[in-house]
Protein backbone atom coordinates (compact mmCIF):
# COMPACT_ATOMS: atom_id res chain seq x y z
CA UNK A 1 0.00 0.00 0.00
CA UNK A 2 2.92 1.94 -0.76
CA UNK A 3 1.41 4.27 -3.32
CA UNK A 4 -1.71 5.58 -1.33
CA UNK A 5 -0.08 9.08 -0.72
CA UNK A 6 0.07 9.95 -4.69
CA UNK A 7 -3.13 12.60 -5.36
CA UNK A 8 -3.11 13.81 -8.93
CA UNK A 9 -0.97 16.78 -10.84
CA UNK A 10 -5.04 19.21 -10.16
CA UNK A 11 -4.72 18.02 -6.78
CA UNK A 12 -1.16 19.14 -6.40
CA UNK A 13 -1.97 22.51 -7.94
CA UNK A 14 -4.89 23.04 -6.47
CA UNK A 15 -3.39 22.53 -2.89
CA UNK A 16 -0.29 24.66 -3.90
CA UNK A 17 -3.07 27.82 -4.54
CA UNK A 18 -5.39 27.25 -1.97
CA UNK A 19 -3.68 25.20 1.18
CA UNK A 20 -5.37 22.93 3.21
CA UNK A 21 -7.81 25.06 4.83
CA UNK A 22 -11.19 24.68 2.46
CA UNK A 23 -10.90 21.13 2.91
CA UNK A 24 -10.45 20.57 6.45
CA UNK A 25 -13.28 23.19 7.32
CA UNK A 26 -15.64 21.46 4.63
CA UNK A 27 -14.66 18.06 6.30
CA UNK A 28 -14.82 19.05 9.93
CA UNK A 29 -18.61 20.65 9.51
CA UNK A 30 -20.41 18.70 6.60
CA UNK A 31 -18.61 15.39 6.76
CA UNK A 32 -17.73 14.60 10.19
CA UNK A 33 -19.24 16.92 11.81
CA UNK A 34 -17.35 17.12 14.87
CA UNK A 35 -19.58 19.33 16.83
CA UNK A 36 -23.14 20.13 17.81
CA UNK A 37 -22.57 23.68 15.96
CA UNK A 38 -21.85 21.32 12.78
CA UNK A 39 -24.45 19.19 13.21
CA UNK A 40 -26.64 22.04 13.01
CA UNK A 41 -24.86 23.72 10.32
CA UNK A 42 -25.16 20.33 7.77
CA UNK A 43 -28.73 19.44 8.62
CA UNK A 44 -30.19 23.06 7.91
CA UNK A 45 -28.03 24.33 5.71
CA UNK A 46 -26.13 21.01 3.62
CA UNK A 47 -28.81 21.07 0.50
CA UNK A 48 -27.93 21.22 -3.13
CA UNK A 49 -28.07 24.24 -4.49
CA UNK A 50 -29.48 23.23 -7.62
CA UNK A 51 -32.30 21.24 -6.77
CA UNK A 52 -32.32 21.58 -2.61
CA UNK A 53 -32.16 18.06 -2.04
CA UNK A 54 -30.42 16.35 0.80
CA UNK A 55 -29.13 13.64 -0.30
CA UNK A 56 -28.67 11.12 -0.32
CA UNK A 57 -24.79 11.45 -1.63
CA UNK A 58 -24.14 15.38 -2.21
CA UNK A 59 -20.71 16.89 -2.80
CA UNK A 60 -19.05 20.26 -1.62
CA UNK A 61 -17.25 21.93 -4.27
CA UNK A 62 -13.41 23.04 -2.50
CA UNK A 63 -13.00 26.47 -4.59
CA UNK A 64 -16.18 27.96 -3.90
CA UNK A 65 -19.91 27.65 -1.76
CA UNK A 66 -21.35 25.20 -3.27
CA UNK A 67 -22.92 21.76 -2.35
CA UNK A 68 -24.63 19.56 -5.19
CA UNK A 69 -25.86 16.03 -5.64
CA UNK A 70 -23.64 13.14 -6.67
CA UNK A 71 -23.88 13.43 -10.88
CA UNK A 72 -25.38 15.99 -12.42
CA UNK A 73 -25.51 18.62 -10.51
CA UNK A 74 -22.51 18.53 -8.66
CA UNK A 75 -20.44 17.99 -12.50
CA UNK A 76 -22.50 21.14 -13.69
CA UNK A 77 -21.44 23.05 -11.45
CA UNK A 78 -17.23 21.99 -11.73
CA UNK A 79 -17.82 22.55 -15.71
CA UNK A 80 -19.41 26.03 -15.97
CA UNK A 81 -17.18 27.52 -13.22
CA UNK A 82 -14.19 25.39 -14.18
CA UNK A 83 -13.50 24.07 -10.58
CA UNK A 84 -11.67 20.73 -10.22
CA UNK A 85 -11.79 19.78 -7.10
CA UNK A 86 -14.72 18.45 -4.72
CA UNK A 87 -15.59 16.54 -1.57
CA UNK A 88 -18.08 13.61 -1.31
CA UNK A 89 -19.35 14.45 2.11
CA UNK A 90 -20.57 10.96 2.93
CA UNK A 91 -17.39 9.12 3.25
CA UNK A 92 -15.43 12.09 3.05
CA UNK A 93 -13.76 11.48 -0.24
CA UNK A 94 -11.70 13.79 -2.45
CA UNK A 95 -12.69 14.13 -6.32
CA UNK A 96 -11.14 15.21 -9.35
CA UNK A 97 -12.88 16.69 -11.85
CA UNK A 98 -10.30 16.36 -14.65
CA UNK A 99 -9.00 12.81 -13.53
CA UNK A 100 -12.87 12.22 -13.48
CA UNK A 101 -11.89 10.22 -10.53
CA UNK A 102 -11.25 9.85 -6.51
CA UNK A 103 -7.85 10.98 -5.62
CA UNK A 104 -6.07 10.16 -2.01
CA UNK A 105 -3.90 12.41 -0.62
CA UNK A 106 -2.11 11.35 2.66
CA UNK A 107 -2.61 14.72 4.44
CA UNK A 108 -6.12 15.09 4.04
CA UNK A 109 -6.48 11.55 5.35
CA UNK A 110 -4.76 12.92 8.48
CA UNK A 111 -7.06 15.72 8.83
CA UNK A 112 -9.78 13.24 8.29
CA UNK A 113 -8.84 10.61 11.19
CA UNK A 114 -8.44 13.34 13.32
CA UNK A 115 -11.88 14.92 12.64
CA UNK A 116 -13.40 11.07 13.05
CA UNK A 117 -12.05 10.79 16.51
CA UNK A 118 -13.16 13.91 17.60
CA UNK A 119 -16.96 13.47 16.26
CA UNK A 120 -16.46 9.88 17.91
CA UNK A 121 -15.66 11.63 21.01
CA UNK A 122 -18.47 14.26 20.70
CA UNK A 123 -21.22 11.69 19.99
CA UNK A 124 -19.45 9.41 22.86
CA UNK A 125 -19.44 6.59 20.60
CA UNK A 126 -16.60 4.47 19.21
CA UNK A 127 -14.38 5.36 16.34
CA UNK A 128 -16.24 3.67 12.92
CA UNK A 129 -14.49 0.50 12.04
CA UNK A 130 -11.83 1.36 9.66
CA UNK A 131 -9.54 -1.44 8.00
CA UNK A 132 -5.69 -1.32 9.83
CA UNK A 133 -3.15 -0.50 7.25
CA UNK A 134 0.37 -0.77 9.11
CA UNK A 135 2.23 2.16 8.04
CA UNK A 136 5.84 1.09 7.09
CA UNK A 137 6.96 1.79 11.15
CA UNK A 138 4.99 -0.97 12.37
CA UNK A 139 5.54 -2.96 9.27
CA UNK A 140 9.31 -3.36 9.83
CA UNK A 141 7.86 -4.13 13.78
CA UNK A 142 6.22 -6.92 12.62
CA UNK A 143 8.64 -8.00 10.51
CA UNK A 144 11.17 -7.96 13.72
CA UNK A 145 8.92 -9.64 15.85
CA UNK A 146 10.72 -13.28 16.76
CA UNK A 147 7.50 -15.37 17.49
CA UNK A 148 5.35 -13.59 14.36
CA UNK A 149 2.59 -16.09 13.78
CA UNK A 150 0.78 -16.49 10.69
CA UNK A 151 -2.71 -17.45 11.10
CA UNK A 152 -3.76 -19.66 7.83
CA UNK A 153 -6.91 -22.48 7.57
CA UNK A 154 -4.60 -25.76 8.12
CA UNK A 155 -2.52 -23.77 11.26
CA UNK A 156 -2.81 -25.42 14.79
CA UNK A 157 -2.91 -22.13 16.70
CA UNK A 158 -5.36 -22.23 19.49
CA UNK A 159 -5.16 -25.51 20.31
CA UNK A 160 -3.51 -27.93 22.79
CA UNK A 161 -4.15 -31.24 24.66
CA UNK A 162 -4.76 -30.79 27.84
CA UNK A 163 -3.56 -33.98 30.22
CA UNK A 164 -5.05 -35.88 32.11
CA UNK A 165 -4.94 -35.34 36.50
CA UNK A 166 -6.92 -38.44 37.34
CA UNK A 167 -10.27 -38.01 35.87
CA UNK A 168 -9.97 -34.31 35.03
CA UNK A 169 -11.64 -35.06 31.49
CA UNK A 170 -14.63 -33.38 32.79
CA UNK A 171 -12.82 -30.23 33.40
CA UNK A 172 -10.72 -30.39 30.36
CA UNK A 173 -13.62 -30.89 28.01
CA UNK A 174 -15.10 -27.82 30.15
CA UNK A 175 -11.86 -25.63 29.39
CA UNK A 176 -11.65 -26.80 25.93
CA UNK A 177 -15.41 -25.13 25.11
CA UNK A 178 -14.73 -22.25 27.04
CA UNK A 179 -11.47 -21.46 24.80
CA UNK A 180 -12.77 -22.00 22.22
CA UNK A 181 -15.85 -19.46 22.60
CA UNK A 182 -15.14 -16.54 20.37
CA UNK A 183 -16.24 -14.14 22.45
CA UNK A 184 -14.68 -14.77 25.27
CA UNK A 185 -11.28 -15.05 23.46
CA UNK A 186 -11.57 -12.00 22.74
CA UNK A 187 -11.89 -10.30 25.77
CA UNK A 188 -8.83 -12.43 27.45
CA UNK A 189 -6.63 -12.24 24.22
CA UNK A 190 -7.12 -8.45 24.67
CA UNK A 191 -6.36 -8.34 27.65
CA UNK A 192 -9.12 -6.76 29.20
CA UNK A 193 -9.16 -8.28 32.84
CA UNK A 194 -7.85 -5.44 35.39
CA UNK A 195 -7.23 -7.58 38.71
CA UNK A 196 -8.03 -5.86 41.25
CA UNK A 197 -7.17 -9.17 43.83
CA UNK A 198 -3.44 -8.76 45.80
CA UNK A 199 -2.00 -11.55 44.72
CA UNK A 200 -2.94 -11.87 41.37
CA UNK A 201 -1.87 -16.15 41.96
CA UNK A 202 -5.12 -16.38 43.48
CA UNK A 203 -7.37 -15.04 40.73
CA UNK A 204 -9.26 -17.37 38.34
CA UNK A 205 -9.74 -14.78 36.06
CA UNK A 206 -5.93 -14.07 35.91
CA UNK A 207 -5.44 -17.82 35.71
CA UNK A 208 -7.91 -18.05 32.45
CA UNK A 209 -6.10 -14.97 30.74
CA UNK A 210 -2.88 -16.94 31.56
CA UNK A 211 -4.50 -19.97 29.79
CA UNK A 212 -5.74 -18.13 26.73
CA UNK A 213 -2.11 -17.09 26.57
CA UNK A 214 -0.49 -20.20 26.50
CA UNK A 215 -3.26 -21.65 24.58
CA UNK A 216 -2.77 -19.27 21.44
CA UNK A 217 0.89 -19.62 21.99
CA UNK A 218 1.87 -21.25 18.94
CA UNK A 219 3.36 -24.41 21.60
CA UNK A 220 2.03 -27.39 20.81
CA UNK A 221 2.56 -29.64 24.11
CA UNK A 222 -0.32 -30.59 26.36
CA UNK A 223 -1.08 -28.07 29.39
CA UNK A 224 -1.86 -29.10 32.48
CA UNK A 225 -4.88 -27.61 34.42
CA UNK A 226 -3.89 -28.25 37.85
CA UNK A 227 -3.71 -24.44 39.34
CA UNK A 228 -6.89 -23.57 37.53
CA UNK A 229 -8.45 -27.09 39.09
CA UNK A 230 -6.77 -25.74 42.46
CA UNK A 231 -8.54 -22.54 42.53
CA UNK A 232 -11.44 -24.06 41.69
CA UNK A 233 -11.73 -26.10 44.32
CA UNK A 234 -10.45 -23.15 46.78
CA UNK A 235 -13.90 -21.43 45.72
CA UNK A 236 -16.27 -23.69 45.00
CA UNK A 237 -15.26 -26.88 47.67
CA UNK A 238 -18.19 -29.32 46.83
CA UNK A 239 -16.74 -29.86 43.78
CA UNK A 240 -12.97 -30.76 45.79
CA UNK A 241 -11.17 -34.23 45.02
CA UNK A 242 -10.07 -36.44 42.61
CA UNK A 243 -12.92 -38.42 41.97
CA UNK A 244 -14.87 -38.13 38.16
CA UNK A 245 -16.95 -34.77 38.81
CA UNK A 246 -19.89 -34.21 36.63
CA UNK A 247 -18.66 -32.18 33.16
CA UNK A 248 -22.06 -29.66 33.76
CA UNK A 249 -21.54 -28.98 37.24
CA UNK A 250 -18.50 -27.84 36.65
CA UNK A 251 -19.26 -25.47 33.66
CA UNK A 252 -22.00 -24.07 36.23
CA UNK A 253 -19.57 -23.42 39.10
CA UNK A 254 -16.84 -22.39 36.81
CA UNK A 255 -18.46 -19.79 35.64
CA UNK A 256 -19.99 -18.66 38.45
CA UNK A 257 -16.53 -18.35 40.41
CA UNK A 258 -15.85 -16.40 37.34
CA UNK A 259 -18.62 -14.15 37.71
CA UNK A 260 -18.02 -13.60 41.28
CA UNK A 261 -14.43 -12.76 40.14
CA UNK A 262 -15.38 -10.27 38.07
CA UNK A 263 -18.13 -8.92 40.32
CA UNK A 264 -15.55 -8.10 42.93
CA UNK A 265 -13.03 -6.12 41.05
CA UNK A 266 -16.00 -4.27 39.72
CA UNK A 267 -17.30 -3.25 43.38
CA UNK A 268 -13.50 -2.65 44.26
CA UNK A 269 -13.73 -0.36 41.41
CA UNK A 270 -16.91 1.70 42.58
CA UNK A 271 -15.77 1.99 45.98
CA UNK A 272 -12.88 4.79 44.84
CA UNK A 273 -16.20 6.31 43.63
CA UNK A 274 -19.01 6.94 45.74
CA UNK A 275 -21.09 4.07 48.42
CA UNK A 276 -23.71 5.68 46.78
CA UNK A 277 -23.25 4.31 43.31
CA UNK A 278 -22.58 0.97 44.86
CA UNK A 279 -25.81 0.23 45.80
CA UNK A 280 -26.90 1.65 42.67
CA UNK A 281 -25.22 -1.04 40.61
CA UNK A 282 -26.21 -3.83 42.96
CA UNK A 283 -29.73 -3.75 42.21
CA UNK A 284 -29.38 -4.01 38.38
CA UNK A 285 -27.60 -7.02 36.29
CA UNK A 286 -24.05 -7.77 36.77
CA UNK A 287 -22.38 -6.67 33.51
CA UNK A 288 -19.12 -8.75 33.72
CA UNK A 289 -17.43 -10.89 30.78
CA UNK A 290 -19.44 -13.89 31.84
CA UNK A 291 -23.04 -12.05 32.04
CA UNK A 292 -22.64 -10.55 28.94
CA UNK A 293 -22.16 -13.78 26.94
CA UNK A 294 -23.63 -16.37 29.25
CA UNK A 295 -26.41 -14.77 30.56
CA UNK A 296 -30.27 -14.79 29.08
CA UNK A 297 -33.63 -13.87 30.53
CA UNK A 298 -36.09 -16.89 30.61
CA UNK A 299 -40.11 -15.44 31.23
CA UNK A 300 -42.49 -17.41 32.87
CA UNK A 301 -45.91 -17.04 32.76
CA UNK A 302 -48.36 -18.45 34.84
CA UNK A 303 -51.89 -18.47 33.99
CA UNK A 304 -54.83 -18.74 35.81
CA UNK A 305 -57.30 -21.10 34.57
CA UNK A 306 -60.72 -19.42 36.22
CA UNK A 307 -59.90 -15.97 35.21
CA UNK A 308 -57.14 -16.00 32.85
CA UNK A 309 -55.39 -13.61 34.38
CA UNK A 310 -51.74 -14.43 33.99
CA UNK A 311 -48.49 -13.32 36.22
CA UNK A 312 -45.28 -12.86 34.22
CA UNK A 313 -41.67 -13.77 36.20
CA UNK A 314 -37.99 -13.60 34.13
CA UNK A 315 -35.04 -15.17 35.51
CA UNK A 316 -31.51 -14.67 34.11
CA UNK A 317 -30.31 -18.32 33.57
CA UNK A 318 -26.71 -19.29 31.79
CA UNK A 319 -27.99 -22.53 30.19
CA UNK A 320 -31.14 -24.63 29.52
CA UNK A 321 -31.67 -28.19 31.16
CA UNK A 322 -33.77 -30.63 28.65
CA UNK A 323 -35.72 -33.37 30.22
CA UNK A 324 -35.12 -36.14 27.99
CA UNK A 325 -37.85 -38.76 29.38
CA UNK A 326 -40.84 -39.34 28.15
CA UNK A 327 -43.60 -36.19 27.83
CA UNK A 328 -46.65 -36.73 29.76
CA UNK A 329 -49.14 -37.43 28.79
CA UNK A 330 -48.44 -40.35 26.21
CA UNK A 331 -46.55 -38.21 24.24
CA UNK A 332 -43.03 -40.60 23.42
CA UNK A 333 -39.36 -39.09 23.94
CA UNK A 334 -38.20 -36.36 22.20
CA UNK A 335 -35.92 -37.07 19.22
CA UNK A 336 -33.92 -33.77 18.89
CA UNK A 337 -33.16 -30.10 20.31
CA UNK A 338 -35.80 -28.95 18.53
CA UNK A 339 -38.33 -31.41 20.08
CA UNK A 340 -36.68 -30.86 23.69
CA UNK A 341 -37.14 -26.77 22.98
CA UNK A 342 -40.87 -27.18 22.03
CA UNK A 343 -41.62 -29.44 25.28
CA UNK A 344 -39.90 -26.89 27.44
CA UNK A 345 -41.67 -24.10 26.42
CA UNK A 346 -45.18 -25.86 25.88
CA UNK A 347 -47.65 -24.76 28.55
CA UNK A 348 -47.86 -27.23 31.23
CA UNK A 349 -51.22 -27.87 33.46
CA UNK A 350 -49.24 -27.35 37.18
CA UNK A 351 -51.93 -30.44 38.29
CA UNK A 352 -55.25 -29.93 40.37
CA UNK A 353 -52.99 -30.86 43.61
CA UNK A 354 -50.89 -27.58 42.78
CA UNK A 355 -53.20 -24.15 43.77
CA UNK A 356 -51.03 -21.22 43.56
CA UNK A 357 -52.48 -17.64 44.24
CA UNK A 358 -53.66 -15.89 41.39
CA UNK A 359 -52.81 -11.99 41.68
CA UNK A 360 -56.00 -11.10 39.35
CA UNK A 361 -58.93 -12.82 41.42
CA UNK A 362 -57.20 -13.04 44.49
CA UNK A 363 -58.02 -17.03 44.91
CA UNK A 364 -55.95 -19.88 44.76
CA UNK A 365 -56.42 -21.56 41.39
CA UNK A 366 -55.18 -24.56 38.99
CA UNK A 367 -53.19 -22.64 36.66
CA UNK A 368 -51.14 -23.11 34.19
CA UNK A 369 -47.37 -22.29 33.45
CA UNK A 370 -45.44 -21.60 30.45
CA UNK A 371 -41.81 -20.63 29.94
CA UNK A 372 -40.15 -18.99 26.93
CA UNK A 373 -36.85 -17.01 26.00
CA UNK A 374 -37.50 -13.51 26.71
CA UNK A 375 -33.86 -12.36 26.16
CA UNK A 376 -31.07 -14.62 24.23
CA UNK A 377 -27.67 -14.97 25.39
CA UNK A 378 -24.50 -15.14 22.52
CA UNK A 379 -24.02 -18.50 24.05
CA UNK A 380 -26.54 -20.54 24.42
CA UNK A 381 -25.48 -23.94 26.31
CA UNK A 382 -27.79 -26.88 26.55
CA UNK A 383 -27.76 -29.52 28.80
CA UNK A 384 -29.25 -32.63 27.81
CA UNK A 385 -30.30 -34.37 30.94
CA UNK A 386 -28.76 -37.54 30.72
CA UNK A 387 -28.10 -38.54 33.91
CA UNK A 388 -31.19 -39.65 36.17
CA UNK A 389 -31.92 -40.15 39.63
CA UNK A 390 -35.02 -42.73 39.93
CA UNK A 391 -35.23 -44.22 43.96
CA UNK A 392 -31.40 -43.51 44.65
CA UNK A 393 -30.58 -45.41 41.77
CA UNK A 394 -29.02 -43.75 38.75
CA UNK A 395 -29.28 -44.18 35.19
CA UNK A 396 -28.21 -42.72 32.08
CA UNK A 397 -30.15 -42.09 28.84
CA UNK A 398 -28.13 -42.76 26.09
CA UNK A 399 -31.02 -42.37 23.30
CA UNK A 400 -29.93 -40.76 19.91
CA UNK A 401 -30.90 -36.91 20.42
CA UNK A 402 -30.22 -35.02 16.93
CA UNK A 403 -29.38 -31.47 17.36
CA UNK A 404 -28.53 -29.25 14.66
CA UNK A 405 -24.99 -27.08 13.29
CA UNK A 406 -27.06 -24.24 12.74
CA UNK A 407 -30.39 -23.26 15.07
CA UNK A 408 -32.98 -20.56 15.07
CA UNK A 409 -34.29 -19.68 18.48
CA UNK A 410 -36.92 -17.26 16.70
CA UNK A 411 -40.05 -20.22 17.67
CA UNK A 412 -38.77 -20.32 21.25
CA UNK A 413 -39.00 -16.22 22.54
CA UNK A 414 -41.43 -14.75 24.39
CA UNK A 415 -42.58 -11.65 21.75
CA UNK A 416 -43.22 -13.03 18.28
CA UNK A 417 -44.94 -10.49 16.64
CA UNK A 418 -43.13 -7.10 15.44
CA UNK A 419 -40.20 -9.12 16.56
CA UNK A 420 -37.36 -8.16 14.14
CA UNK A 421 -34.40 -9.75 16.10
CA UNK A 422 -31.98 -12.24 14.55
CA UNK A 423 -31.90 -15.50 16.52
CA UNK A 424 -29.44 -17.49 14.61
CA UNK A 425 -27.13 -19.52 16.47
CA UNK A 426 -24.34 -22.02 15.31
CA UNK A 427 -22.96 -24.71 17.32
CA UNK A 428 -19.37 -24.17 17.99
CA UNK A 429 -18.60 -27.21 21.25
CA UNK A 430 -20.11 -30.16 21.76
CA UNK A 431 -19.21 -31.99 25.05
CA UNK A 432 -19.41 -36.01 25.30
CA UNK A 433 -19.85 -38.18 28.40
CA UNK A 434 -18.62 -42.08 26.87
CA UNK A 435 -18.84 -45.06 28.62
CA UNK A 436 -21.43 -45.76 31.77
CA UNK A 437 -22.25 -43.47 34.94
CA UNK A 438 -18.96 -44.63 37.20
CA UNK A 439 -16.73 -45.63 34.12
CA UNK A 440 -17.67 -43.25 32.20
CA UNK A 441 -15.05 -40.81 30.23
CA UNK A 442 -15.46 -36.84 28.76
CA UNK A 443 -14.43 -35.80 25.83
CA UNK A 444 -15.21 -32.82 23.60
CA UNK A 445 -15.51 -31.18 19.23
CA UNK A 446 -14.94 -27.87 19.37
CA UNK A 447 -14.69 -26.03 16.11
CA UNK A 448 -11.16 -24.70 15.39
CA UNK A 449 -11.83 -22.78 12.46
CA UNK A 450 -14.65 -22.13 10.33
CA UNK A 451 -15.81 -25.61 8.75
CA UNK A 452 -13.00 -27.02 10.77
CA UNK A 453 -13.63 -29.28 13.55
CA UNK A 454 -11.24 -31.11 16.57
CA UNK A 455 -11.55 -33.75 18.77
CA UNK A 456 -10.19 -32.99 21.91
CA UNK A 457 -9.81 -36.17 23.97
CA UNK A 458 -7.61 -35.08 27.12
CA UNK A 459 -4.08 -34.89 25.45
CA UNK A 460 -4.87 -36.02 22.60
CA UNK A 461 -6.39 -33.77 19.48
CA UNK A 462 -7.39 -35.31 16.13
CA UNK A 463 -9.49 -33.63 13.16
CA UNK A 464 -13.21 -34.53 13.02
CA UNK A 465 -15.63 -34.07 10.87
CA UNK A 466 -19.00 -31.99 10.93
CA UNK A 467 -20.80 -35.34 10.77
CA UNK A 468 -19.07 -37.06 13.22
CA UNK A 469 -20.01 -33.58 15.54
CA UNK A 470 -23.76 -34.00 14.73
CA UNK A 471 -23.29 -38.00 15.05
CA UNK A 472 -22.30 -37.86 18.36
CA UNK A 473 -24.28 -38.66 21.23
CA UNK A 474 -24.34 -34.85 23.14
CA UNK A 475 -24.25 -34.21 26.81
CA UNK A 476 -24.06 -30.63 26.25
CA UNK A 477 -24.22 -28.21 23.47
CA UNK A 478 -22.66 -24.74 22.63
CA UNK A 479 -24.39 -22.79 19.86
CA UNK A 480 -22.67 -18.94 19.39
CA UNK A 481 -25.24 -16.34 18.30
CA UNK A 482 -24.17 -15.20 14.62
CA UNK A 483 -25.30 -11.74 14.26
CA UNK A 484 -24.35 -9.63 17.69
CA UNK A 485 -26.02 -6.84 18.56
CA UNK A 486 -24.52 -3.58 19.63
CA UNK A 487 -25.36 -1.17 22.08
CA UNK B 1 -40.55 20.17 3.50
CA UNK B 2 -40.12 16.07 1.90
CA UNK B 3 -39.95 13.67 4.20
CA UNK B 4 -36.80 12.29 3.30
CA UNK B 5 -35.23 16.11 3.99
CA UNK B 6 -36.73 16.41 7.65
CA UNK B 7 -35.73 12.25 8.28
CA UNK B 8 -32.22 13.51 7.34
CA UNK B 9 -32.38 16.50 9.46
CA UNK B 10 -33.30 14.89 12.44
CA UNK B 11 -30.83 12.33 12.71
CA UNK B 12 -28.07 14.62 11.45
CA UNK B 13 -29.04 16.92 14.43
CA UNK B 14 -28.93 14.41 16.89
CA UNK B 15 -26.35 12.06 15.51
CA UNK B 16 -27.85 9.22 15.04
CA UNK B 17 -26.95 9.45 11.68
CA UNK B 18 -23.60 8.65 12.20
CA UNK B 19 -24.08 6.28 14.75
CA UNK B 20 -26.84 4.48 12.12
CA UNK B 21 -23.71 4.38 9.46
CA UNK B 22 -21.58 2.42 11.91
CA UNK B 23 -24.42 0.13 12.45
CA UNK B 24 -25.22 -0.08 9.07
CA UNK B 25 -21.51 -0.85 8.43
CA UNK B 26 -20.90 -3.51 10.54
CA UNK B 27 -23.96 -5.06 9.69
CA UNK B 28 -22.92 -5.64 5.80
CA UNK B 29 -19.65 -6.70 7.00
CA UNK B 30 -20.95 -9.33 8.99
CA UNK B 31 -23.09 -10.73 6.66
CA UNK B 32 -20.53 -11.45 4.18
CA UNK B 33 -22.15 -8.33 1.98
CA UNK B 34 -19.15 -6.87 2.07
CA UNK B 35 -17.09 -9.60 0.46
CA UNK B 36 -19.54 -10.24 -1.64
CA UNK B 37 -19.65 -6.63 -3.11
CA UNK B 38 -15.62 -6.77 -3.91
CA UNK B 39 -15.71 -9.66 -5.82
CA UNK B 40 -18.74 -8.22 -8.19
CA UNK B 41 -16.16 -4.88 -8.29
CA UNK B 42 -12.97 -7.51 -8.86
CA UNK B 43 -15.42 -9.18 -11.89
CA UNK B 44 -16.11 -6.01 -13.38
CA UNK B 45 -12.43 -5.14 -13.65
CA UNK B 46 -11.72 -8.20 -14.83
CA UNK B 47 -13.97 -7.75 -17.24
CA UNK B 48 -14.13 -4.25 -18.33
CA UNK B 49 -10.13 -3.70 -17.90
CA UNK B 50 -8.13 -1.75 -15.50
CA UNK B 51 -9.17 1.81 -17.11
CA UNK B 52 -12.30 1.98 -15.79
CA UNK B 53 -12.83 4.80 -13.04
CA UNK B 54 -14.46 4.22 -9.82
CA UNK B 55 -17.88 5.94 -11.12
CA UNK B 56 -17.89 3.28 -13.66
CA UNK B 57 -17.53 0.39 -11.37
CA UNK B 58 -20.50 1.66 -9.11
CA UNK B 59 -22.37 2.00 -11.97
CA UNK B 60 -21.60 -1.61 -12.81
CA UNK B 61 -22.06 -2.73 -8.97
CA UNK B 62 -24.72 -0.86 -7.27
CA UNK B 63 -27.74 -2.75 -8.63
CA UNK B 64 -26.54 -5.82 -7.62
CA UNK B 65 -25.08 -4.43 -4.54
CA UNK B 66 -27.76 -3.12 -3.45
CA UNK B 67 -30.17 -6.34 -4.36
CA UNK B 68 -27.97 -8.38 -1.79
CA UNK B 69 -28.82 -6.28 1.08
CA UNK B 70 -30.15 -8.21 3.49
CA UNK B 71 -34.04 -7.88 4.34
CA UNK B 72 -33.68 -8.39 7.92
CA UNK B 73 -31.05 -5.79 7.69
CA UNK B 74 -33.11 -3.02 5.85
CA UNK B 75 -36.16 -3.81 8.76
CA UNK B 76 -33.83 -3.37 11.66
CA UNK B 77 -31.99 0.20 10.18
CA UNK B 78 -35.93 1.35 9.44
CA UNK B 79 -36.95 0.30 13.51
CA UNK B 80 -33.96 2.19 14.42
CA UNK B 81 -34.44 5.62 12.36
CA UNK B 82 -37.96 5.37 13.17
CA UNK B 83 -37.18 5.01 17.11
CA UNK B 84 -34.64 7.73 16.38
CA UNK B 85 -37.60 9.69 15.03
CA UNK B 86 -39.82 8.88 17.66
CA UNK B 87 -37.46 10.25 20.41
CA UNK B 88 -36.78 13.65 18.56
CA UNK B 89 -39.26 15.55 20.69
CA UNK B 90 -37.33 18.89 22.15
CA UNK B 91 -35.45 19.44 18.78
CA UNK B 92 -36.31 22.64 17.44
CA UNK B 93 -34.87 22.66 13.54
ZN1 LIG C 1 -17.13 25.82 -7.02
ZN1 LIG D 1 -29.36 18.33 -6.50
ZN1 LIG E 1 -6.74 15.21 -11.07
ZN1 LIG F 1 -7.20 -11.22 38.15
ZN1 LIG G 1 -21.29 -11.24 36.43
ZN1 LIG H 1 -57.30 -15.75 38.66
Amino acid sequence: MGEIATACQHFAAYVKEFGFDSFSVVHAFFSACVTKEARRRKALSCLCYTCGGSGPQLYSCLHCIYFGCKGQHILDHLKTSKHVIALELCYGMIYCNSCKDFIYDQQCQAIAEKHLRKEARNLNKSVSWRPWIPSQVEMNLLRQHPKRRHVTPCSSIGLRGLLNLGSTCFMNCIVQALIHTPLLRDYFLSERHECSIKSSINCLVCEVSRLFQEFYSGARGPLSLHRLLHLIWNHARHLAGYEQQDAHEFFMATLDVLHRHCENSQNNESDKNSIAQKTETSNTQCNCIIDQIFTGGLQSDVVCQKCQGVSTTIDPFWDISLDLGEAQPGGGPPKSLIDCLERFTRAEHLGSNVKIKCSNCESYQESTKQLSMRTLPIVASFHLKRFERISLINKKISTFISFPSELDMTPFMSQKKDNHGDYRYSLYAVVNHVGTLDKGHYTAYVRHQKDIWVKCDDDIITTATIKQVLDSEGYLLFYHKKVLEYE
Amino acid sequence: MTLTKSVDQVTILKGDRSKLKDLLRSRLIECGWRDEVRLLCHNTIKEKGFNLTVEQIVQDVTPKARARVPDSLKKELLMKIKSSLAAQEGIEL
